[in-house]
């Protein structure tokens, strides 16, 4: 906060025991009073503008750094006692490397230690049921500083469901998308019938999943479950066509999921159908496969770009609010107004739609 | 707001990890932390407790803790209720307040067909879009705006390609949702040409390019367009490009690449490891659309819709918050906008 530099009797104030007190009563109170409105599931942040803050304020560029910090951790406690599901921010992006040597390194060591000292605190992070996942590229980081991050995500991988926060270190989001395509075709490219050579059974697997999808598309004739089935069955045979390449499992479940669709399959194909390729697959190959779809993203400093960030996440329907105020300086004072007109939007689109239907009834 | 509720001691620790000139052990950490900490999931309280040592279980006992009790949850929705009230009030108010305002703007400088008045708004700009985009919403009902379907959208259409070819841009993308402009293409053409000649006069009109994504009329950059281009066109005459986006120019045309290097790789055509960003940059730039400078948006938020991803990575986007409906003033703001913006790419 802006406050470390400020000097005499409005800092002695805020740092006096009761006003810090009810400040933090208030905050409570108002995060709760959010609680009550829909809340969205998948916030993402852009943090720019701790340069620009350290600048202006006669600091180090690394002290701005470190504000930027106090500020992520301050929001991230509004979004999880808010509700949000996830978190994801723009730590570090790729291009960032082309900043000095000086400040990279401190990003590298600040990122270091506060992974580092997120380990040690493993029971409270239990506490919040929180998990870290680490976005990126991890080629482009240095050993140490992957041993850190490696430690911190399995530390709390277990905790799945209530808190997820997605740093995004080194990341651009079309090295993400490129590796997403990369990925996809990499798993059309595993031969499947090539596994069947080492076992040598009576019954083929890749018949058996035939006859699975048979009943399948005999039990789904109308398309409206059709779609539904491809789904819950995808994301299952991805992980398992990933970890076991040229597992047996991989063949029959990718066969059986290629097949959801393609009505010409007849003969068994050494690879599966390219044509099964969704939209979905391909989410499902991205670094935030299994998050809720963004519901809000936020970019301070002013300007008005993504900057390469969740380009292919936000191109829906997600949100979008450009802040004029910088990062060290964001706190629930700028972020209730966007989540508060965000409930209102959010509200009167519900009602639109209701009406919609409504009209349409008639 | 000067307070964020947390005392000079705590702040100290936080940013140090020092308090009275002594560095912090994980226990005293977490011992500092207790009062911020959201109230434990039943289930894993009881183990945590145990493995706490005595003195700080007192602590966490003595540390009143927020428990959403029945009164504090009729607080809250109160609360609730009086912040949405106000605020929707506040909303409210600001939009009508922010119409109002760009009515009376709009007015004040409105373009009157004119490209000279179009060139005196932009001749301060530091620098000009080499490719602008827009994205425009095909409505149903048109709010009184008289907008409405396709012909409201081939009226802002080309309203927006005289402004940008007055303006001196030479490529213009719009965006649609549904795509439906793609359709017709050759009325869409007749229809801006007609357009263009209001603005210009027939002599000095520029010359015209209407293309979609995977058309017959698509033609790669730097030939001319199959489409009729008038006869005499000169080459003194400005050249401008319309490009027709949809929906289908995003992720679904990013999921044809990835099935077409997935077949390729799959007859040894390709190796996966050569897919990099430079190839699927290519691709989609020459079959697509290359990256905007500028987005521009009429809406009053900033919602993409299904704009293309892939192209979106360091384009300005520009909005007038709370506006509606295609007008002069957002176009003119937002390349007065584009004029500051700075790019530093990752500094």
């Amino acid at each position: 906060m802006a406050s470390i530099h400020k000097h005499g009797i409005s800092r002695w104030i805020a740092y006096s025991p009761p006003v810090a007190w009810t400040v933090r009563q208030l905050r409570e109170l108002l995060i709760g009073a959010l609680r009550q409105g829909p809340i969205p599931q998948h916030v993402a942040f852009v943090m720019d503008g701790n340069r620009r803050f350290a600048r202006e304020h006669h600091i180090e560029t690394v002290e701005g750094h470190n504000m930027g910090f106090e500020a992520l951790a301050r929001i991230l406690e509004v979004c999880y006692k808010a509700g949000v599901k996830v978190v994801t921010i723009y730590a570090f992006s790729i291009e960032n490397f082309k900043r000095s040597k000086h400040e990279v390194d401190a990003l590298m060591e600040l990122a270091k230690l506060k992974l580092g000292q997120l380990a040690e605190h493993g029971a409270l992070l239990d506490r919040y049921g929180a998990s870290i996942r680490i976005l990126g590229n991890r080629e482009l980081v240095k050993p140490d500083v992957i041993e850190a991050i490696d430690r911190a995500v399995s530390i709390t991988a277990h905790n799945k469901s209530r808190a997820i926060l997605n740093v995004c270190f080194p990341y651009t989001s079309r090295d993400e998308i490129t590796t997403a395509i990369k990925s996809t075709v990499e798993q059309y490219n595993t031969p499947l019938d090539s596994l069947q050579t080492p076992s040598k059974r009576t019954f083929s697997e890749s018949h058996i999943a035939q006859q699975i999808r048979k009943q399948m598309l005999e039990e789904d004739t109308d398309a409206s479950s059709a779609p539904q089935e491809s789904r819950s069955t995808s994301p299952s045979s991805l992980k398992e066509a990933k970890s076991v390449e040229g597992g047996r499992s991989s063949s029959a479940t990718t066969a059986i999921n290629s097949s959801d669709k393609d009505e010409s399959y007849t003969t068994a194909p050494s690879y599966p159908d390219p044509e099964t390729i969704t939209a979905e697959t391909l989410n499902e190959h991205m670094l935030t496969a299994g998050a809720p779809p963004l519901d809000l993203l936020v970019r301070t400093s002013g300007v008005e770009r993504l900057s390469d960030f969740m380009l292919w996440q936000c191109h829906e329907n997600t949100s979008i609010v450009f802040l004029k105020c910088l990062w060290p300086e964001f706190d629930l004072w700028q972020f209730l107004p966007v989540l508060v007109e965000w409930q209102w939007q959010k509200k009167k689109l519900q009602e639109q739609q209701k009406s919609r239907a409504l009209s349409k009834a008639e | 707001m000067a307070s964020t509720g947390i005392t000079k001691r705590e702040e100290l620790a936080f940013r140090r990890g020092v308090v009275n000139g002594k560095q912090l052990t994980v226990q005293e950490r977490e011992a500092m932390l207790k009062p911020f900490l959201p109230p434990a999931p039943i289930e894993t309280s009881l183990p945590l407790k145990s493995t706490k040592s005595p003195r700080l279980s007192q602590r966490t006992t003595a540390a009143p803790k927020p428990k959403p009790t029945p009164v504090r949850t009729a607080v809250h929705i109160v609360l609730h209720a009086i912040v949405s009230f106000f605020f929707s009030i506040f909303f409210r108010f600001r939009r009508s307040w922010r119409l109002f305002s760009y009515k009376v703007r709009g007015v004040l400088r409105h373009h009157h067909h004119t490209p000279e008045w179009i060139v005196n708004d932009v001749k301060n700009v530091e620098q000009l879009p080499k490719h602008i985009s827009v994205v425009l919403d095909h409505r149903e009902d048109d709010e009184d705006q008289g907008n409405a379907g396709l012909e409201g959208l081939v009226q802002d259409a080309c309203e927006i390609a005289a402004w940008t070819a007055s303006a001196g841009i030479p490529l213009l993308s719009i965006y649609e949702r549904t795509g439906v402009l793609k359709n017709y293409v050759p009325q869409l053409h007749a229809a801006i040409q007609k357009n263009l000649e209001s603005y210009f006069g027939t002599r000095r009109r520029p010359t015209l390019t209407v293309k979609a994504p995977h058309t017959i009329s698509y033609s790669p950059p730097g030939t001319p367009s199959s489409e009729p281009t008038e006869n005499g066109a000169t080459t003194s005459r400005p050249h401008l490009t319309v490009l027709l986006l949809s929906e289908h120019d995003g992720r679904a045309t990013l999921v044809d690449l990835t099935v077409t290097l997935a077949a390729m790789a799959q007859k040894a055509d390709i190796d996966p490891k050569q897919i990099d960003i430079p190839l699927v940059d290519a691709e989609l730039s020459d079959y697509v659309s290359s990256e905007p400078d500028l987005l521009v948006l009429f809406g009053p938020k900033v919602v993409l819709g299904g704009y293309p991803p892939w192209q979106l990575r360091l384009t300005e986007i520009f909005h007038l918050p709370d506006n509606k409906g295609v007008n002069y003033l957002v176009f003119r703001k937002a390349l007065g906008m584009f004029g500051k913006a700075e790019f530093r790419v990752g500094k």
